[in-house]
Order: structure tokens, then sequence, then C-alpha cells
């Protein structure tokens, strides 16, 4: 057992050396190796490290106490950063005093209100229920701190003595802030492995890991522990933004991106050993600044060595071992039944929508607003961007819906189909290359899955993540994949059936089209032995393996199909875009906004997708009020709801895991008149819900408060427990 | 040679010694079962025998060949099907799908689908289910969700089927059919099926078992027929505690 | 405190009580006088460990009333329950494994002991542990393990002791050694509830017993004629 695990490190370490190695050689830049130089990069990539290794030793101090993953560890140094940004450089309040109201005020506190208002209802949720609702939280964040401070307006923040000069070691110098930085993180190593080692609160945050049940029944208040958790992972990840602001571009999304450098550095500890984290953490600063000091990638790779993070999760991920299929996790009663849309029911449902779309574009069904003459042009094109958004989202159905895994990188899969369908269609637009596309694009989903497969979802979740992220920073970029034209459209207009989708009403009858065969080819994937066998492996894992079903090779497969429909819907959304831009297109937050939004809206329905034409629907409305003038604050509360409105919906998962289109569902169903089950249902419900009248209970009339009490009383009933004296002779 | 063979078998986790070479073996046509007091190892040996858990020594063979390292899935498709002491129900499919499911696992591909449905209603249907075949699993209560576990089993086509504790959440009436069950499906030889079964309720053990068992401290400390086990000295120590301290044996005057 | 020999110290009246909506207790009425030492047996799966969650807070009941020393205590979470006195020692080694000796006996002071003393007090009953306290609580043996559980019991003076299958998976010549740990427990006074499988183990220092079986209490009475009828409930003979 450990020497397999062993063999896998060091194959995996091999290999990665291997590679660097190659890549090293290609790229080398040619600067002067001197001491001075090394050490100035060493310093610099130490100063890094540290800074990350707050990030991650933050996480993993939630992580082990609570079982939360926090995605929006990043967004809350964000926040602190702008925050001190405020109070620092706007209101010019002594640097001192903004950290300490930042760090010490403002973070703990923000990290109790997390936990209590959100996360301490997480603890027992399903994975994708804890996912998307810290990576909501981690939008929500972002967006606020965009709306809060406006993201556009360019910012920085202060280096620590900056115009003093440095600390001379060796031949190289370090400045007085980056020093201050590295003390800090030593400092704070210190006092966290002090509270976590040498304290009787951290031995009980210890303690609660292991077994939270038993902590309560030594006398320790686990929601007590979980909260100061929060506050110090809060308090690391503030403190962390505000160190590393000054280093970087001051923007919430570029601050936020530093995260899955933290991510990485846990993942090196396996997410639960501080230790291994922060070395984690050092190795990466010091293999990213010695990168771009040696190597030079290029234009084409101008943001590579910012790509280290996510190579590094990769090859962990890699030699992590093989992780055991757990028993005894099954959730609990479901509160309420459910039922699959049959065949039929699903043609009528795909029929009607379909109508409806044919009546919407020619202008028949217009609610009273609608004018295709005057202001048709820019709703058809907000609505065929929403549709290629929800075309999208359809990908993520089986997967997140149906399996319980998480993808975070749809956007990189449709960015892939697009790239693919660029390069086999070329100008002449030909739609009958589009199933092609999907078949390519299925082996790269199973590889990015194959490594993670084997281990907790959670690990999935974190490769799709830095699978994005890379695609980003090192793929798409590049010259080849998507060449940059002046102007005019990169991908030319769908040609299918002799037809040229060339205007907007034309795409939007199209894109509709597909969505609904999406759909409906869904709803018969679902009733078929494919999509009951992997709604068999997300309610049990171990369960499924006994009945013959291939766990990590079924994980594999949905992800190829997955990939394959993002892929798919990726050439719709590019082709309606025209052109997509690497810098903006890809960016981590747009994709997890299509994850959340679908995931609100209750992934494991279909027809879910249907809602994210939100954010175009929300943005295109806004627009046309504004056109109208004399609403502003209309205006406002939408644009504001298109800002804040995915991660909001994401975090109210916690209330309803389900989503929303479940609950409406529900609501909707009585009405066919086939459905009788559902009426009875209802009856049923409401007639437990009905209590007791007080007739039954022998009284006339309730108990008045005063009553209660006396009774109470009479009964020698009090609400305080108070242990006799003489229990404990002993106790003084 | 027994159809089912664990041999040896050591489980250990960190310091505590869940299994101390235990052996076990299971003829096919016959109930054996497995007792032993709470925490005795019963639980590891069936997660070790369908390879949930590596064991930390020993073998387990299958017809003869040794499946000590094949994966679950691979086990299942040789023929070992199980239940679950506690619930893993595919909880968000409803009754029939769940049985489905391991039909269409473990049956010919080009079964049509009335096919595959007659055998997935035939399977709930011997459990005593068909009136909540389309109700979901997660809403049904505890008896019957560990009913659909048995029917998905069963639907596994088995050569050997081990049952943890399947009486629990049932009543009286539901047990006993259990048991009339279980003794039908051995006794068919079509089957030639093996059951190896824990459980506490003792007169349902003693009711269906050909051969017993007795699991203690990790080690198995009697095999025989249910009368042999009975009057076993060791068996009423190890499930009254042992003789050794505080006072003399309690009822072993017969 | 003339009337506190009236006053049972631990009462639960009409539990009803289980997880989700399937009830496991169905109407548990059972009671601890002070200085007792009262041993709750039955099969596995009878509700015995049920009994306990309700008794220590961890199981919210669906009807009926858990009092300690008189006061209604439903609702009061365990952690509240445990630093006002009372100690449950959980099925299956009550250790945290990933924590060292040491530092699992620090976790005992928060029934307001001070860490010196409750490491006094359990190295001087366990002189095994203090040889081994630095050392992770799950390398330990079975025994040592419920050795370090049981040492909670005797280092922070518990107003009432609830011991769910104390022997466990150990070997017996173990069970002894703990037992008479609670013999000397009972011996001071303390109030103790005994949930165990094993009849046995329990005759020497329990004063009263109950059978539980399928949810209820069956009967109660003195422990040898209790644990006479167990051996039928047990192996299945009439």
């Amino acid at each position: 057992m450990t020497f397999g695990l062993r063999r896998s490190v060091v194959v995996t370490a091999v290999v990665a050396v291997a590679i660097a190695t190659v890549i090293a050689v290609f790229t080398w830049a040619g600067t002067p190796v001197t001491a001075k130089t090394f050490l100035n990069a060493t310093y610099i990539g130490l100063t890094l490290g540290a800074l990350w290794a707050m990030y991650a030793t933050g996480l993993v101090v939630v992580y082990t106490t609570t079982g939360v993953f926090n995605f929006a560890q990043g967004a809350i140094g964000v926040f602190g950063a702008f925050f001190y940004w405020e109070l620092q450089m706007n209101r010019g309040w002594h640097p001192i005093l903004a950290l300490f109201v930042v760090v010490f005020l403002f973070a703990p506190l923000l990290g109790i209100c997390l936990d209590v208002l959100v996360m301490r209802r997480l603890r027992t949720a399903p994975l994708v229920v804890q996912l998307m609702v810290t990576v909501g939280m981690m939008v929500f964040l972002i967006s606020l701190v965009g709306t809060i401070w406006n993201a556009n307006t360019p910012r920085w923040v202060n280096a620590f003595f900056k115009d003093s000069g440095g600390i001379d070691l060796g031949p190289a110098q370090l400045t007085w802030h980056r020093f201050i930085v590295f003390v800090t993180a030593v400092v704070v190593a210190v006092i966290l492995r002090f509270l976590l080692y040498k304290t009787r609160i951290g031995t009980a945050m210890r303690a609660v890991v292991d077994n939270r049940e038993l902590a309560a029944l030594n006398g320790a208040r686990p929601n007590m522990v979980s909260s100061l958790a929060w506050a110090i992972g809060s308090m690391l990840g503030a403190l962390g933004g505000i160190l590393i602001a000054s280093e970087l571009e001051f923007n919430p999304s570029n601050l936020n991106d530093i995260v899955i450098i933290a991510f990485a550095a846990a993942a090196f500890g396996a997410l639960r050993n501080l230790p291994l984290a922060v070395v984690g953490a050092l190795l990466l600063g010091l293999l990213r600044q010695h990168t771009e000091t040696w190597l030079n990638f290029g234009t084409n790779f101008s943001k590579a060595h910012l790509g280290i993070a996510p190579l590094l999760l990769f090859a962990v991920v890699v030699a992590l071992p093989q992780a055991r299929l757990e028993v005894g996790r099954v959730v609990s009663n479901l509160r309420r039944r459910e039922r699959y849309t049959n065949w039929w029911e699903g043609l009528i449902g795909c029929g009607a929508l379909m109508l409806c779309a044919v009546m919407f574009s020619g202008g028949w069904l217009n609610f009273g607003i609608w004018d295709p003459e005057a202001w048709g042009g820019p709703a058809l094109n907000s609505a065929n961007a929403a549709m290629a958004l929800a075309l999208i989202g359809l990908s993520l159905v089986p997967l997140i819906g149906w399996a319980g895994q998480v993808n975070f990188a749809p956007l990189a899969f449709a960015g892939f189909g697009a790239f693919v369908y660029l390069k086999l269609a070329g100008d002449t637009g030909n739609g009958y290359w589009i199933p092609l596309v999907g078949l390519i694009c299925a082996p790269l989903g199973a590889l990015v899955a194959l490594p993670a497969a084997r281990l907790r979802g959670l690990y999935l979740a974190l490769m799709s993540m830095a699978f994005a992220q890379g695609m980003a920073l090192i793929f798409f970029p590049h010259e080849w994949v998507i060449p940059r034209i002046g102007v005019g459209r990169q991908f030319s207009h769908i040609e299918l059936f002799g037809i040229t989708f060339d205007d907007r009403r034309g795409y939007f009858l199209l894109m509709m089209s597909v969505f609904v065969i999406g759909v409906y080819g869904l709803v018969l994937l679902r009733n078929s032995r494919y999509g009951r066998r992997w709604m068999a492996m997300h309610g049990s894992q171990a369960a499924a393996a006994t009945v013959g079903i291939p766990v990590v090779q079924t994980k594999v497969v949905v992800y190829a199909v997955s990939a394959s429909l993002a892929g798919m819907a990726g050439v719709f959304w590019a082709t309606v875009a025209g052109n997509l831009s690497a810098g903006q297109d890809f960016d981590l937050l747009n994709g997890f906004q299509i994850v959340l939004l679908i995931a609100a809206a209750g992934v494991s329905i279909p027809m879910a997708g249907i809602f994210l034409v939100f954010t175009p629907l929300f943005t295109g409305l806004s627009h046309r009020l504004e056109d109208t003038g004399n609403v502003g604050f209309l205006v406002e509360i939408l644009d504001q709801l298109v800002v804040l409105g995915p991660g909001l919906l994401a975090i109210g998962m916690v209330f309803n895991p389900r989503g929303a289109i479940f609950e409406m569902g529900r609501g909707f169903s009585p009405i066919l008149p086939w459905r009788s089950d559902a009426r009875a249902e209802i009856a049923a419900e409401n007639a437990q819900k009905r209590e007791p009248e007080i007739g039954e209970l022998g009284l006339e009339r309730p108990f008045t408060p005063e009553e209660v009490i006396a009774i109470d009383r009479r009964l020698g009933i009090l609400d305080e427990v108070v242990p006799k004296e003489g229990y404990g002779a002993a106790r003084s | 040679m027994a159809l089912l063979e664990a041999e040896q078998v050591v489980m250990r986790f960190g310091g505590v010694v869940a299994l101390d070479n235990a052996s076990v073996d299971v003829d096919p046509g016959e109930v054996t079962g497995l007792i032993g007091p709470n925490g005795a190892g019963k639980t590891t040996l069936f997660n070790v025998v369908t390879g949930l858990l590596p064991p930390t020594s020993g073998t387990v063979k299958f017809d003869g060949v040794d499946i000590t390292r094949a994966g679950v899935s691979r086990r299942s498709q040789m023929g070992i099907a199980r239940t679950f002491q506690k619930l893993e129900a595919f909880n968000t499919l409803s009754a029939f799908d769940n049985v489905r499911v391991a039909v269409e696992k473990n049956h010919r591909a080009k079964w049509k689908h009335q096919r595959v449905n007659d055998v997935a209603h035939g399977m709930l249907g011997k459990v005593g289910l068909d009136d909540v075949a389309d109700v979901t699993v997660g809403t049904l209560p505890t008896g019957s969700a560990r009913l659909v576990e048995l029917a998905r089993a069963l639907a596994c086509r088995p050569r050997v089927l081990l049952l943890d504790e399947p009486s629990s959440g049932l009543n009286e009436e539901e047990t006993t059919a259990i048991g009339q069950l279980l003794l039908g499906l051995v006794a068919d030889k079509d089957n030639d099926l093996a059951v190896l079964l824990v459980e506490h309720d003792m007169s349902f053990v003693m009711g269906v078992c050909a051969r017993i068992h007795v699991l203690d401290f990790g080690k198995i400390i009697a095999v025989g027929t249910p009368i042999e086990v009975q009057a076993d000295t060791a068996v009423r120590a190890a499930y009254l505690g042992s003789d050794e301290f505080r006072g003399a044996y309690v009822g072993v005057d017969e | 405190m003339s009337d506190e020999t009236a006053t049972p110290l631990l009462e639960l009246l009409g539990i009803r009580a289980g997880y989700g909506t399937i009830d496991v207790l169905h109407g548990v009425d059972l009671r601890v006088m002070p200085g007792q030492v009262y041993a709750l047996l039955g099969p596995n799966g009878a509700g015995k460990t049920t009994t306990l969650g309700v008794a220590s807070g961890q199981i919210q009941p669906h009807a009926g009333s858990v009092l300690l020393d008189g006061h209604e205590v439903n609702g009061v979470s365990p952690d509240r329950l445990a630093r006002a006195g009372v100690c449950l020692i959980p099925e299956g080694r009550g250790i945290f494994p990933n924590l060292s000796v040491a530092e699992n006996l620090r976790m005992s002071t928060y029934a307001g002991v001070s860490y010196k003393q409750v490491q006094e007090r359990a190295f001087a009953q366990f002189p095994r542990l203090q040889e081994r306290r630095n050392q992770m609580a799950g390398t330990l043996s079975g025994g040592e393990q419920q050795m370090l559980a049981m040492s909670r019991a005797l280092s922070t003076d518990p107003a009432i002791l609830m011991l769910d299958e104390l022997s466990m998976g150990l070997a017996p010549i173990i069970v002894e050694e703990l037992y008479e740990q609670v013999a000397s427990l009972a011996e001071a006074g303390l109030s103790i509830l005994i949930v165990e499988q094993f009849a046995q183990a329990v005759l020497g220092v329990a004063n009263e017993a109950a059978i539980m079986l399928h949810g209820r209490i069956q009967r109660t009475g003195p422990p040898a004629e209790i644990a006479e009828e167990l051996t039928a409930a047990y192996l299945g003979m009439s």
C-alpha cells in the first residue's frame, strides 16, 4: 500500500521534472545567471509563496474543522484588500490602523457571519450543494466588490515602506514590504501551530475533525469551534489579500484568480496537512518566480508561468492514491417523491416551447412589450446569446444533475469545441462538422476526468477548475488557436441544409430548435439505462459497484459525454458571438456563473437550461428600460441583479438544494390532466399539515403564556440545567 | 470445494484488529449464517469479500479463483451480490428503477425493454413490493427500502448472496417471509445459489441457516449447525461475557 | 436534602425517538436513582444506544421528556449537558484517533476539571496511558483505547455516567479491568447507566437491570434474574 503510494509519487515527480527540463531547455531566456539574479528570484519567490501559504492554511483549517472546502477564500481576500484600500488609500487612515480594522475586526466578523448564516448548514449537505454554495459565495463577494468599488477604475495599494530601500541579504536586496510579508507569514504559521497544538480550543478544533459528536460529549462547543475556524480562515484570507495587493494588478478577478494557487498548495497537503500545504505554497512561489526570470515563452505563451499552479494541481491529483468507496454516506429520507418526465410528456413540453419560440420570433406573441420592427434586433441578439449559454448549460445536466460530479470548466470545453470547429469547417461554416466536433471533445473530457475520477468528488471539481484556468492561460491565447482578426468575424455563420443562418431571427429559430432537441434528447437519455445507471451511481457509489457498475469508468464516460455536449454547444456559442476573446470570454467567473445558474435552477431537470437566459435577459431588459428613460432606479436594480444574482441564487441552494424548477414543477404538474398522482400527493400533504383543533385536545381555548408558566412551575419544569451541589466533591 | 472461501483474513485499522485470521466458507444450496456480538467484525468481513476493503492479509477465493485483488464491480459481475447494514439504496430512483439498474447490468445486453421490465417486476414481486414500484426509494420507510436492496441484489443473478442484517426494520411477518424466500431460493437447484447471512435476530438465523459461523474479536470461534452452535460454551461466553470473572454462568443449566 | 432520595437523577418518560421519521424507541420509561447502577440489556437493534442518545441530548425525542435531577432538559445541547456533568462514553472507542493520548485527556477538561488533575487521575488509574501519552490514540490497542475513553469518566467527577457497550470487541481480561474501575466508581456513590450486550459483565456492579426489546423496556428487576432471561432472547431459544 505505502509502496504503491510512493511509487506513484516518484513516477509523477520524475515525469514532471523531465517535462520541466525539456521546457526549460527550449525556452531558456538567456538571462545571465549570477548570485544576485538568482537570489533575487528566490527572495521574491519565497515572498509570493509565503503569501499563498496564508491563503492555503486558511483553506486547510476551515476544510479540516468544518468539512467545507471554501472556494470563497480568495474572494474574502479580495474583499479585505478593497476594504483596506478604502480605509488606507481613499480615506487616508494610518496603514497599521487600517490593517488592524480589516484583519482583526472586519475579517473575523465576516467569517463568523458566513458560518452562522450559511456554511453551518452545509456540513451534511451533498458535495454538489457545498460546492455550489461556496462558489456562489465567491462569485457574490467578487461582484459585490465590483459594485461597491467600480472595478474598472485603476487602483493601487502602496507597499509598506515603499520608499525606504530594503534589507541586504547577500548580493541581493529584499524590499521592506517583502521582508514584512515573509516575517508575517512565518509569525502567522507559528501562531497557528501554537493555537492548534498548544491550546485547548485548538485541540478541540482538531478533535471536531476526528469525531464531532464525541467532541460535544466532552463538552466542547462544536459550533463555536467551526465559527472560530471560519474567523481564522477569513483573517488569513484578508491578510493575504492585503499583502499581495501591491504585488499584483489591483482588480477583483485578478486578485481572485490567485486562489487556484492556494488550492494547488492545499492539494499538495492532500487538503488536510498544514505543513505540507505551506511547503507546496513555497514551492509554487519559487517555481513561478524562477520560471518568470529564466524562461521566455514567447508572446503566444506569455501567461504560461501563471499556469504552473494548475499544472501542479494536476500532478498532485495524478499522484494521489485511489480513494476507497465509502459506505454509509447515503443521504437519508427524501421528503418528496420524484417522477421523471416520460417520452411523450417531453414531446408535448418541447413542442409547446418550440411553438412559443416561433410565435415570439414572428411577433405574434408579444406580451405587449415586443415590437419586432422597433427593437427586435437587440432583443433577439440577447436571446441568441442566452440560448447559447443555455446549450452549454445543458451539457452539465447529465454530469452534475444525474451523476453528481462537478465540472467548473464548461466554457473551456465549449471553447475547445469552437476551436475544433474553426479548424474543421474553416470559413465555410459548414454545420455538418458539428457531430465530429462532439466526437473530438469527448476524449478531452475523459482525459480531464481520468486522474481525478479515482478520488473524492472534490478533486474532480478542483481539477476541472485547474483545467479551465490552464486552458484560459495557455491554450486559448495562442495565436494559432483562435486567430485574432482586426474586423469581421472569426467564426462564420453556420450553414445547414443549404441555409446560411446569418440573420438574427433565423439564428434564433435554429438555436431554439437545437435547444429543444437537446432537452428532448436528455429526457430520453435519462429514461434510458445509461441515465438510470448514472443516477444510481450518484445515489450510492458503493452499491453501484456491488451491482456491477464500474464507478471510475462510468464517471469518465459521463465526463466525456458532458464535454462532447459542451463542445457542440460551443460551436453555437462561438458562431452567435462571431468572435471569442481569450482574455474575456474564458474568464473563470463566466464559467462559474453558468454552473451556478443551472445548479440553482435545478440541474437534474434538462428544462432548467432555460434559466440561463437570466443574465442576458436582465441585461437586455435593463438596456431596454434605459432606452425608454425615466426608470433609473429600475435599471439600477436590474443591473445589480445581473451582477449579484447568480451568486445569490446559488447561496440560496442552502435552503432549496433541489433547485427552483423542481418546486415549480410540483406547482405545475397537478394542472396537467393526466397527473392524478400529483394531485393526490398534494392533497395528502395538506391533510398532514392540518393542526389539531382545540376541541380535539379537550380544551376550549389555547393556553395563555401566563398559564404555560404557571403549569411549568407546578410541574417543576425549569429551562436551566443546574447541577446540584455535592456531585463532584473534587470540583472546586 | 466451497463456492466462496475467505481464508485467514486479517484486517487491521490502526491499532485495532477487526479480523484476525478469520476463515469462512459458503456452499451453494444452503444458507450459511455469520453471527457474533456487536463489533465482532461481521460487516468488515463482508466488505473484504465484496472488495470494498483490501485485507491486510489473507485471500478470498470464488469458485476456486483468487479474487483478493479484484475490483468491486468485477466481483459483482462474477456473481457476488450483497445488501448493506446501513441503507445504500439509489435514493432518487424509484423502487422499480433500483432493480432495473441491476437487471440491465447483469443480464444479456440484447434483451428487449419488455423482458428487462418483466424480470425487474418479478424481483420486486418476490420481496412483496409490487405496489410501491413507482415510488422514489428515498421516500420509502426503511424496511421497504431494505427490501428494495434485497430485490436489487437478487436481480444481479448472484451465485453468492451476502445479506447484512436483512431483518432490521422489518416486522415479524416480513422477516418470516424473507426467511421463506431465502429457503425457497437456495432449495431451487437451478439457482445454484449460496447465501451468507449476518443477522442479529437469532430465531431467524436458527430457522434458516444450515450452518453457522460464529465470529468473536475477529476470530471464528465456532462453526456448526444451529443446535451445535447454541450449545457451544465458547459461543455462550462470547454473547454473555466470559466466565473468567464475576460469578458463574447464567443459563447453562440444560 | 430530604427529598433528594425521591428525585430520580435521570428519568425518561414516554420517550419516542429515532432517526428521520422512523421511531426506534416506542415509549421508553426509565429512572436511575442517585447512587444506583442501572444496567440496560438487550440484543442488537433493540434501541439501547438510541436511549443513551436521547439521555445525553444527542437525539431529540419525538415525544416524551428527559428529566435530569427533576429538571426537564429536552432540547438542551449535548455539549451543555456534558459540561453540566452528564458523561457518556459512546460505543466503539470514544476517543479521537488523530489526537495524542494527552490531547485526548485535554478534551476532558471541558467538564470543569483542570488539565493537570485529569492527567494525574487518568495516569494513576491506567499507568499504561502515561507511557504512551504522546502517541496518537488511533495507534493504541483496542483495550488501551477503551481505557483512554474510560479515563474521562474517572477524571471529571460526572453527575451521571453512561456507558455504551464498554466491552465491545475487547478481550475478557481487559473488560474485567474496566469493570473494576466502574465498580469503584459505583462504590463512591456515582450513578451509572450501563448499556451492555454482555449481561455477565455487568452483573457484579449493577443493582437494577432492564431488558430492552424492539424499542421498549420489557422487564426490570434484579440483575441476576434479568440476565437469566437474556440467554433465551439472545440465542433465539424459547
